[in-house]
């Protein structure tokens, strides 16, 4: 198994990435502004504060996935670096996996930083910080292996911008298939309905991993919900992966 | 030297830069007839719903709305430090509160700035109502719509119902219950539910205080049932004999009541003539040491 060397070398690379940086110091300063939107908030700072941070923390790993994943695969056929990784003894389904969790594993030291940078806030705002706060962002590292997984997938044969673009289409769809499918049932129309449910059923829904608000509400979650959650991301991710190791496998390189 | 002045024109180029676009927003912010914080309510004019609203802005609803209770709070303090004028204050709150259902302070301050503020009280009652849809365990909706009930249409009977309801709920506040009880007061229906709530009351609380006031409550039931029973047999005697009993003994004596009960709270029952000479029962309390 030559996995573990790609993940570090993934490792090391994504976090050269100046995007990574940004993107990381532009969600500690949203959170951060919660300092300012607290006297505005009329009794809400609570409420308010944690969704800002959950959201922030969110909304940056998101963009992660999608920005350095997106450039993954396609970086290293551009920089021809793919050969020299090939020529040794790696074969592509252990690229394309040292790929992934290299960058789940940014990704994850990247929502452990913002996660702190939420909890010091919730400190400095005197805002109890509940141990429930976690949950979102436990099921926030599964969407992420998904939308990671989507970004990979699409990285083996279209450009980085493509990927990207595609990727972001899907996370926004993925989101809105529960909706597409409350219409299609209003308009009763048995083609829209198929489609919709085509969508709904095969489409990756990202709204199972929302759990942010529920937590905010304090709105018990049945610990049932949380391990089937996690169980459809292992799974749909690993689909998506096996996707990817095809459709790299046959790619001319 | 080439270097030093291309830097130089390069700092130049961008606070130039700075200034013109800051010049040219100030411009265009002189050039709006409205406030900046009106034109950002009226944006939220152009989403006929929430329902619209929350599909674009994905998972991130909650952060929406919370966006959306900044605007509505500033909106609300403008107009109440000028023209006390609402217009869009129930929309503002539709909005948000369908971006996100759980907001109950959202709902609260909705519905006590649109009957109050706004003088709009089944507007803010519906708002009350969706949210108890959506958060059917929290008592303070109920209340909230019950007190609108009390204070501003008048409706005991209703205002009883909601109190009753919020009584209920996990969680609620004591005071719930004595004000289920004081609205159904005002209605046909006080005794029967009165006496039930005030023995609620009384079961479900440790605070011994409350338990005093619980039974003060039951107490005075106890005493309107008992008045009413003795001046039921006053014009039963009345009626067979066209004159009033001099006294409780009396009437106790002609067989139109079993007993003389016991006042409740230590004092004892009387009749009394009004100057019309109409007998009536009252009550004389005990004296206070």
């Amino acid at each position: 198994m030559k996995l573990k060397p790609i993940i570090i070398n993934t490792f090391i690379e994504s976090v050269r990435d100046r995007i990574l940086i940004i993107l990381i110091v532009l969600g500690l300063l949203l959170m951060a502004s919660a300092k300012i939107i607290q006297p505005l908030a009329l009794g809400e700072e609570s409420k308010i504060i944690k969704d800002l941070g959950l959201s922030a923390i969110n909304l940056v790993s998101v963009l992660i996935a999608i920005f350095v994943g997106g450039r993954l695969i396609y970086k290293e056929i551009e920089k021809r670096t793919i050969y020299i990784v090939l020529s040794k003894p790696v074969r592509r389904w252990e690229f394309i996996l040292g790929k992934f969790f290299g960058l789940l594993l940014v990704l994850f030291v990247s929502l452990l930083i913002l996660a702190i940078g939420f909890f010091i806030v919730l400190l400095l705002t005197n805002i109890r910080a509940d141990f429930t706060l976690l949950l979102p962002l436990l099921l926030l590292i599964f969407q992420l292996a998904i939308i990671t997984a989507l970004a990979i997938f699409f990285s083996t044969f279209v450009t980085p911008i493509g990927a990207s673009i595609f990727t972001f289409i899907l996370y926004f769809v993925g989101h809105l298939t529960r909706d597409l499918k409350a219409f299609a049932a209003m308009v009763k129309n048995p083609v829209i309905t198929f489609i919709a449910n085509l969508f709904y059923y095969l489409l990756p829904n990202l709204a199972n991993f929302n759990i942010k608000g529920m937590v905010v509400h304090n709105v018990p979650i049945p610990p049932s919900v949380l391990l089937l959650t996690i169980l459809y991301g292992i799974l749909y991710s690993a689909g998506l992966l096996f996707l990817s190791v095809l459709f790299f496998q046959r790619k001319d390189l | 030297m080439r270097k030093v002045s291309l830097t130089l024109l390069g700092v130049i180029t961008i606070i130039l830069w700075l200034f013109s676009i800051t010049r040219l927003q100030l411009i265009l912010d002189k050039k709006r007839k409205k406030p900046l914080r009106e034109l950002l309510v009226e944006e939220l004019a152009y989403f006929p719903s929430g329902k619209f609203l929350k599909p674009m802005v994905i998972e991130y609803e909650n952060l929406a709305a919370d966006l959306v209770w900044l605007r509505a709070i500033q909106y609300y303090g403008h107009h109440l430090m000028t023209d006390r004028r609402y217009t869009w204050l129930g929309h503002i709150f539709s909005i948000l509160t369908q971006l996100d259902p759980k907001f109950i302070g959202a709902y609260r301050f909705g519905g006590m700035t649109l009957a109050w503020d706004a003088g709009e009280p089944e507007e803010a009652i519906n708002l009350l109502r969706r949210g108890m849809r959506f958060n059917p365990l929290r008592w303070e909706l109920p209340f909230d719509i019950a007190f609108i009930y009390y204070m501003i249409s008048r409706d005991y009977e209703k205002a009883g119902d909601y109190f009753y309801i919020a009584s209920k709920m996990p969680e609620t506040w004591g005071i719930s219950h004595r004000w289920a009880a004081f609205s159904y007061g005002r209605t046909e229906k006080r005794r029967e539910f009165g006496k039930i709530l005030f023995q609620d009351l009384y079961e479900s609380t440790k605070n011994p205080e409350m338990k005093r006031i619980a039974r003060r409550g039951l107490k005075f039931i106890k005493r309107e049932e008992d008045m009413e029973y003795l001046q039921k047999g006053i014009d039963n005697y009345y009626q067979k004999y066209k004159k009033y009993p001099a006294d409780l003994k009396e009437l106790l004596a002609s067989g139109f009541i079993d007993s003389i009960p016991k006042e409740p709270t230590g004092g004892f029952y009387t009749i009394t003539f009004d100057q019309e000479g109409k007998a009536k029962v009252s009550y004389s309390q005990p004296r206070r040491r």
